[in-house]
């Protein structure tokens, strides 16, 4: 019995050193690597990729553009990418790389870029 | 009988010295690897970085799988003369411009150390032997495809131009080349990539995609194409 239960233990210290940790970002971090890119550093859509996109990125400093979504429909527009809430597909699904903690930081750091 | 007794130990010892040529012309590829202190710039073994704060420190591309995702021909061409691949250098956002209104590519360069023709050689003997554990090969058997069907996924569903250039004068800037991409790349690699990017790099600005094995096929093809 002591065997196994040492066996179980054993079989779970390895699992925790093989599975991956998932370390969670700061919203502000998480948009610079992943967001700058189309978006910009400014938030106004001019990232080194926007030339490149047949639809613009959007402007997250427009209070005006972004008050026209809801909360729910950034959350999913981040998540599961822009063809989920009818928008570009050139805005990919996020869930591979955050957490839906993460997106939900980053719903936050977009009213902060819009103060809205 | 006699004479095939001694052509099959002839073939043995040819062979058996051959393996030992590779392995020692990849001890050699080590050592040069060594000297000129490539470890400095790339990871040239696991695990991969995990967080926002590593990414941002990293250099140079990961090598620890060089074997896996390299075309040998094409890397013993790359090391004598190294060439840019991604066009706002290793992590874009190190070398960006920011500005204002939009943001531009700051001044990136190539990797600085080529390798004359033997050290190349043996360094790419040694960058061979450097394994993706999980990795299938053999996967992509053949080059037959719907170039259309590809085009449409490519471009349109999934956007991979607004990140990449697909010619060598349009597509995005932050992820590596891909218009040369057939020429480098091993297609049983691209589709393993394409399947998981977070698997080889967890925090890599690219996300996984849900789709078929077909469609992860199509795409590993088309951009193994790409010449």
């Amino acid at each position: 019995m002591k065997k196994v239960s040492l066996m179980v233990l054993s079989i779970m210290f390895l699992g925790l050193m093989i599975t991956p940790l998932a370390i969670a970002e700061k919203a502000e971090d998480n948009y610079k690597l992943y967001c700058f890119q189309c978006h910009g550093s400014k938030g106004n859509g001019g990232g080194i990729n926007a030339a490149s996109l047949s639809t613009a990125p959007r402007d997250h400093t427009s209070a005006t553009e972004m008050k026209k979504l809801s909360d729910d429909n950034i959350f999913t527009a981040i998540k599961e990418g822009g063809a989920a809430v009818s928008k570009s597909t050139f805005m990919p699904p996020w869930k591979s790389i955050l957490t839906d903690a993460e997106i939900k930081d980053m719903v936050k750091h977009l009213h902060g870029l819009c103060k809205c | 009988m006699k004479s095939l007794k001694i052509l099959i130990s002839l073939i043995v010892f040819a062979l058996f010295l051959s393996v030992g040529i590779g392995n020692s012309i990849a001890a050699d590829g080590k050592a040069v690897v060594d000297s000129k202190k490539c470890g400095g710039c790339h990871k040239m073994q696991g695990p991969p970085d995990k967080t926002i704060a590593d990414v941002l420190k990293r250099k140079a591309p990961d090598l620890f799988y060089a074997g896996s995702k390299f075309k040998e021909a094409w890397l013993v061409g790359f090391l004598q003369k190294p060439t840019m691949i991604r066009p706002a250098g290793t992590v874009y956002l190190n070398n960006i411009k920011m500005g204002e209104k939009k943001d531009e590519i700051g001044d990136v360069k190539p990797c600085a150390s080529a390798l004359s023709k033997d050290d190349a050689e043996a360094v790419t003997k040694y960058l061979m032997t450097l394994k993706e554990p999980t990795m299938k090969a053999g996967v992509i058997v053949d080059d037959t495809f719907s170039k259309a069907k590809a085009k449409v996924l490519f471009g349109q569903k999934e956007g991979c131009s607004g990140c990449h250039r697909d010619k060598a004068d349009s597509g995005g800037t932050s992820c590596p080349t891909l218009y040369n991409a057939g020429e480098r790349l091993n297609p049983d690699w691209i589709f393993d990539f394409l399947k998981n990017p977070q698997k080889y790099d967890p925090k890599i600005w690219m996300p996984r995609r849900e789709l078929s094995d077909e469609d992860f096929m199509l795409l590993a093809k088309f951009i193994a194409s790409m010449k």
